[in-house]
């Protein structure tokens, strides 16, 4: 009898707690199993109908203008049948405790059913500029004036179609707002000046970055450069290099080269008025053997007084010819942070050889790399001299070995690659420049 | 005794309960790689970043720009995927398969599987071989189509909708390039080209006239692109004069400064009646950022004559010098008749004809299929990407 009771007790109490955890658990929805992503749906299609900037202007408009029919036609047009939405602007305000208030509500339901995601999206006024204001190269670090040279008395090789004056003109535009000074070195003379560790304009000396705006040729001051820059020897002006090799490294400057083989003539339109450098211009010579050759030994001069290596006549090329080279992604990010966009891939005929930097001791891990390596070559890169033992950077080469014409939007990209000055942008969030869009969407049908 | 008799009763009822929860559990955890995968897909390059302009087989896949950040797509890499869609075609003279996606009568897009990724390739990729299918469905948002409303005067419409909502006040450029069977170099044919705008009425249509054109003689395409509150589509229409002979377009190589497209005698591809040679003329159009086509030179190769069997001329390669987003036109006429004329058009980036784009396996009988989408941008033409997504894994639905 007792068993029987317990059976039936049992019985009860089993069934009692299947009822009551049954009822208490409820299953999800099919529609809450599989949910679309709401959020991402409302966030894409916000930024699809801002492809060209048109939501931004609609939502600054009056509730009253014609484009506000248009956004909603767009977005009935974009969005599933079974997608119902609401899409409210909010000013942003500044100051007190309200920071948003609504302006105007476009939907096509009443409601957005039993359950409705949203996104945000802050779209600005085309009435409003938003200035930029660049870091000044050298504000941190010390340093930051900019020489590009602009010599009347020289002559530039390998930029065909241009001049050297209008490239340092262009040059001046670009990169002037990043560099604390910028110095346009106007003659030789001046050339010389700064080379004799005398500033032109009460500028800072050390730490200066200079560009050489005459492709494969390199200006060179008559007088005592010119004196101590020829080698009877070697009836050869890479001497010449060789010191700016050294006053690179003693002023720890950056020596910018925008195209072509570095250093492989030397130009002076008055020491060289009656010289030409082999292909018909006059004013300029090949570096080494009395003007018929040796125009490789400048290159290799500078790094040996880059490294403060003994001076070593060598007229031997070391540039090689990998064709066809890629912007690195680094290079491509900065293409966009500084809004300056060369074609991603160019043509390399003078890139230099990976075996410079252990020769003359500029570490690969201080390297800035511009374009991607190609086998063992380099098309573009920042070289800086670490000499061994030491821990500090004395002297830099910025060597692009492309073929001409020279893009020098490209000269502009390496040094801010290798710089990184930081854009200071204007608050996004100012009263009346900035409104907020919010797309919020539902589901109908279905259960 | 009677302790495990209740047990075994609990468990029978709950049984169904627990089921039912375990398997929610598991829809949902699809829903969500759903939505994640489809995020993974859209929102990264791929490695290498430009796999899309390249012959190379990607490492990593991903289908955004490289050049942007956010949904925008690559025109090249969707380019590359092998479509489930279209019958892959076969062609004699090179021995290999080609993705098919044509859209109608002379619009083709045609990349030879050894150059494409198949959607075994992708699954490894993604890491979810053996684990989940997928079916990515890329489609533009907005549908123009093109009907003739009349041939004397010629006067077409076009028809702009989105989904299921025709887009009023969309503004409507065009380019209309008419064949001249014998126009070009050494009487090879060529084109003449027509732009204008229009924009559409309450019902989303544009009217478009074009009276000098007689269709009697005259093969033609228009070219439209609609643009409307950010959102751009396009659309084709062709009249074309001669079908039995034209030229189909391969793409035979992805390269890195270049393309290269061997166009092929349609006889040697489709088979058909009354094969005959014929001669073409090849053109990129360029398509720039105000959506009108400005004219690419091409080198050696645009122009030519084609025939069909075992002749010299079975084909020509012709490259296109550019990886910017363009339609390649080629203008062909049969070489004893210079009044049978036409015009083929191939995509160079899928978004400069709207093309769509299908990837994966069917979902069709699958037990459980989640799916998500999401708004993306090609070249600023507007897509939705819709993935479906199923687990492999196998468990039953019971009870």
């Amino acid at each position: 009898m007792m068993r029987t009771i317990e059976v039936f007790l049992v019985i009860i109490i089993i069934t009692a707690a299947f009822i009551i955890s049954s009822f208490f658990a409820v299953l999800p929805q099919p529609r809450q199993v599989s949910p679309l992503n709401l959020r991402r749906l409302a966030l894409t299609t916000l930024q699809t109908l801002d492809v060209d900037h048109d939501l931004s202007g609609t939502a600054f408009k009056s509730p009253n203008d014609l484009a506000w029919g248009n956004l909603q036609i767009a977005l009935s047009a974009c969005l599933p049948p079974n997608i119902v939405y609401n899409l409210t602007i909010y000013e942003v305000l500044s100051g007190g405790t309200q920071l948003y208030t609504p302006i105007h509500s476009i939907s096509n339901a009443e409601s957005l059913g039993v359950s409705s995601d949203a996104s945000s999206y802050l779209v600005a006024s085309s009435n409003v500029t938003f200035s930029v204001t660049p870091e000044k190269i050298g504000q941190r670090g010390g340093g930051g004036t900019l020489y590009i040279l602009n010599c009347s008395d020289a002559n530039g090789w390998w930029i065909t179609g241009y001049t050297a004056q209008s490239l340092a003109a262009d040059l001046y535009n670009l990169l002037s707002p990043y560099f604390k000074a910028t110095i346009m070195v106007q003659n030789t003379t001046q050339l010389a000046k700064i080379l004799n560790g005398t500033s032109i304009q009460g500028e800072t000396l050390r730490n200066a970055t200079v560009i050489n705006t005459f492709g494969e040729a390199v200006p060179i001051p008559a007088g005592y450069y010119t004196t101590i820059g020829y080698r009877s020897s070697d009836r050869s002006y890479a001497n010449y290099t060789y010191t700016l090799g050294l006053k690179v490294n003693q002023y720890n400057w950056t020596w910018v080269s925008i195209v072509g083989y570095p250093f492989y003539y030397v130009t002076n339109t008055v020491t060289f008025k009656d010289i030409q450098n082999t292909w018909g211009i006059y004013g300029m010579r090949i570096m080494g053997t009395d003007g018929n050759g040796g125009g490789p030994s400048g290159l290799n001069a500078f790094l040996q007084g880059l490294d403060r290596k003994s001076y070593s006549y060598n007229p031997n090329g070391i540039t090689g010819n990998p064709g066809l080279v890629y912007l690195t992604s680094e290079a491509l990010y900065y293409c966009n942070y500084y809004g300056i966009y060369p074609s991603p891939y160019q043509t390399s005929t003078r890139a230099l050889p990976d075996s410079i930097l252990t020769t003359y001791n500029l570490p690969e891990s201080s390297v800035t790399y511009i374009f991607n390596k190609k086998n063992s070559w380099i098309p573009g890169a920042v070289y800086r001299h670490i000499a061994a033992g030491d821990n500090k950077i004395t002297g830099s080469l910025f060597a692009l070995g492309l073929t001409r014409t020279p893009d020098i939007r490209l000269t502009a990209l390496g040094l801010l690659c290798a710089f990184k000055p930081r854009l200071y942008r204007s608050e996004y969030t100012a009263s009346g420049t900035s409104r907020l869009v919010v797309l919020q969407l539902g589901q109908v049908g279905g259960v | 005794m009677v302790f495990l008799g209740a047990i075994l009763l609990f468990i029978g009822l709950f049984n169904q309960t627990i089921q039912t929860a375990i398997l929610y559990q598991r829809h949902r955890s699809i829903a969500t790689k759903c939505s994640d995968l489809l995020d993974n897909m859209l929102l990264n390059p791929g490695v290498p970043l430009y796999w899309g302009k390249s012959n190379c087989t990607p490492t990593g896949f991903g289908l955004q720009d490289p050049e942007f950040t956010q949904y925008r797509l690559s025109p090249f890499s969707l380019m590359r995927l092998i479509s489930s869609s279209g019958e892959p075609v076969y062609y004699l003279k090179t021995g290999q398969y080609y993705s098919n996606v044509t859209v109608g009568f002379g619009n083709f897009l045609l990349v030879p599987f050894t150059e494409a990724i198949n959607y075994s390739v992708a699954t490894h990729l993604l890491g979810i071989n053996g684990t989940y299918g997928f079916r990515l469905t890329i489609t533009p948002i907005v549908t123009v189509s093109i009907s003739k409303l009349q041939s004397n005067p010629l006067t077409l419409s076009v028809n702009v909708k989105g989904a299921g909502f025709p887009l009023s006040n969309a503004i409507v450029s065009y380019c209309f390039i008419n064949v001249k069977p014998t126009g070009g170099e050494q009487n090879f044919p060529a084109f003449t080209t027509d732009y204008g705008a229009n924009s559409t009425n309450a019902e989303g249509s544009a009217i478009l006239s074009f009276p000098t054109v007689d269709e009697t003689k005259e093969s033609y395409v228009l070219i439209a692109y609609a643009h409307h509150s950010g959102l751009i589509g396009t659309g084709y229409y062709e009249h074309i004069l001669h079908k039995e002979n034209y030229v189909v377009p391969f793409i035979s190589n992805f390269g890195n400064e270049s393309g290269e497209v061997l166009l092929a005698h349609s006889w040697d591809v489709h088979g058909g009646d009354n094969p005959a040679a014929i001669t073409y003329n090849a053109t990129f159009v360029l398509l720039t950022e105000d959506f009108t086509l400005r004219e690419m030179p091409l080198g050696g190769g645009k122009v030519g004559l084609l025939n069909y069997g075992n002749d010299p001329h079975t084909y020509e390669k012709v490259s296109i010098p550019t990886y910017n987003p363009g339609i390649l036109v080629v203008t062909y006429r049969k070489s004893a008749n210079p009044e049978d004329s036409g015009v083929v058009l191939m995509p160079w980036g899928i978004s400069s004809m709207a093309f769509p784009v299908t990837l994966g396996d069917n979902p069709f009988g699958k037990e459980w299929v989640a799916t998500d989408i999401r708004q993306v941008l090609v070249n600023n033409i507007a897509y939705q990407a819709k993935l479906a997504l199923w687990s492999l894994q196998g468990y039953q639905v019971i009870g």
